[in-house]
């Protein structure tokens, strides 16, 4: 298999929490410019899954290769599975954006010092120029005005996009959504989906953990169904919505169609 | 107001020094505070171990009975290596005894107060900070320990307050702090209750001025977090 032009290939990884085995050996291939969106049931994995793939979550098993580069790991001394170099994982880890779902902009510091922090601290970005290009992004997701704003002043929306913000300002190769609109109130959730599919217009790779089954049909180029630690569909939207081949999903998404 | 027969100069040089050892000691004590937090909240068994020995023992031993043995068992320590590695002898002052007592002390307590403060910090915060590949001792320094200090103000300050009395146990091992002084003046005097109330007055405004200094703090480490 030829990993090099592939934005990320993920095989066989198993991720155990004590003796529970929360997923169980997923293989994915994301492409240059794919939007992936990865939904089922809470507990299936998904989340568990996406931070994996940034190390977040360290996996029992598997491979992860990002770029075809492969994260390499070893067995420390009690046989649990560790990076074998964590200046490797910090490296890749500047090329995965990540969006949490409770968003986890650093409260301290005001809305453009959050966008500003990585590409400074982490990137070693000249300030003035982190500055200049921090709110270029602002004004692309809208939130311009509230620049020196702590996170706290801010609604769950407008967070979000800052932490969107924050996450584009490392111009990563691959943007990671855990659940991006989860914590939101049902009114603000479109001003961020708003953004989301933007980028996702702009030919951006992302995977979007997501319970918006609307978004997912629309926005994606394809659907990954995780079901109880296994990938139990997986094709483009307009396949998987008419002609499931998951009996599982064909009931997952009539429950969301339902609501 | 209170005839000191021309003593003040004296207590104002103890207050000099009373300062010097409290700042000296809560520079130390800081120290040791964020290392003993640190190894506290490490996944290492033996630092936690460590860590937790020196609190306990510390937090379980009286002030006066620690900076004795310090002042006076340290000494004969002092002496002893320094036999044995043919040094000239090598006098402990009660300053280094009882300034590096106090900030053994309250490195202890301060322990106990980062540790609270940096459990206290969200973890989502460290953790984007880790996911945008910040190595972590940088994210300690940039996110943690900012974080952190909010929720440690109010013990720090506590601690501070405490520090800054304990200073007056330092007389006792012969250093000429206010307390020392005053002890003096007073038994010149025969005025001990003039001279140990000036005392008083003094540390009153030690700890008033900085509590005034630690309500700037709390007001300057909480931007950004919205008042209930």
């Amino acid at each position: 298999m030829d990993n090099r032009n592939t934005a990320l290939v993920v095989e066989e990884l198993h991720k155990y929490f004590g003796s529970e085995e929360v997923l169980k050996g997923i293989s994915l291939e994301a492409s240059e410019g794919d939007v992936i969106a990865m939904v089922g049931a809470s507990g299936s994995g998904k989340s568990t899954f996406l931070r994996c793939i940034n190390l977040l979550e360290i996996p029992t098993s598997g491979k992860i290769f990002v770029r075809g580069e492969l994260i390499r790991m070893k067995q420390d001394r009690y046989g649990v599975t560790v990076p074998e170099d964590l200046k490797q994982v910090e490296r890749i880890r500047t090329r995965l954006g990540m969006v949490f779902q409770q968003f986890n902009l650093w409260s301290h510091m005001t809305v453009l010092e959050n966008v500003i922090e990585a590409p400074v601290h982490v990137l070693k970005m000249d300030k003035i120029e982190a500055i200049e290009r921090a709110e270029e992004l602002l004004h692309k997701v809208g939130i311009h005005d509230r620049m020196n704003y702590h996170p706290a002043h801010l609604s769950g929306g407008q967070q979000q996009r800052v932490a969107i913000a924050r996450a584009l300002a490392m111009e990563p190769d691959m943007l990671l959504f855990d659940e991006p609109t989860s914590a939101l109130d049902p009114e603000l959730v479109g001003e961020v989906l708003r953004v989301i599919r933007q980028l996702a217009e702009e030919g951006r790779t992302m995977i979007v953990v997501t319970h918006e089954m609307d978004f997912a049909r629309d926005v994606s180029s394809r659907v990954v169904f995780l079901h109880e630690g296994s990938i139990e569909e997986d094709g483009p939207p307009g396949e998987v919505f008419n002609n499931p081949s998951s009996e599982r999903f064909r009931q997952f998404v009539s429950k969301y169609v339902e609501q | 107001m209170f005839d000191l027969h021309g003593y003040f100069p004296m207590i104002l040089e103890g207050m000099t020094l009373t300062i010097e050892v409290a700042l000296l000691s809560l520079l130390i004590a800081v120290i040791l505070g964020l290392f003993g937090a640190i190894a506290k909240l490490s996944k290492s068994r033996i630092a936690r171990s460590i860590a937790t020995v020196y609190t306990t023992l510390i937090r379980g031993i009286p002030d006066l009975v620690l900076m004795t043995i310090i002042y006076y068992g340290g000494q004969i320590q002092v002496n002893n290596i320094g036999d044995a590695l043919g040094w000239d002898y090598i006098d402990i002052s009660p300053f280094v005894a009882g300034t590096l007592t106090i900030g053994f002390i309250f490195g202890a307590y301060m322990t106990e107060t980062f540790r609270g403060g940096i459990l206290a910090v969200s973890h989502g915060e460290i953790e984007a900070a880790l996911a945008f590949g910040m190595p972590s001792w940088k994210v300690f320094l940039r996110i943690t320990l900012p974080l952190m200090v909010r929720h440690a103000l109010p013990g720090f300050g506590n601690n501070w307050m405490v520090l800054a009395k304990t200073t007056a146990l330092v007389s006792v091992i012969g250093l000429h702090d206010m307390m020392y002084n005053a002890g003096v003046a007073g038994g010149a005097t025969r005025q001990p209750f003039t001279f140990f109330l000036v005392v008083a007055l003094m540390f009153l405004s030690i700890t008033g001025i900085s509590d005034l200094g630690l309500r700037w703090a709390n007001r300057r480490y909480s931007v950004g977090v919205r008042k209930v």
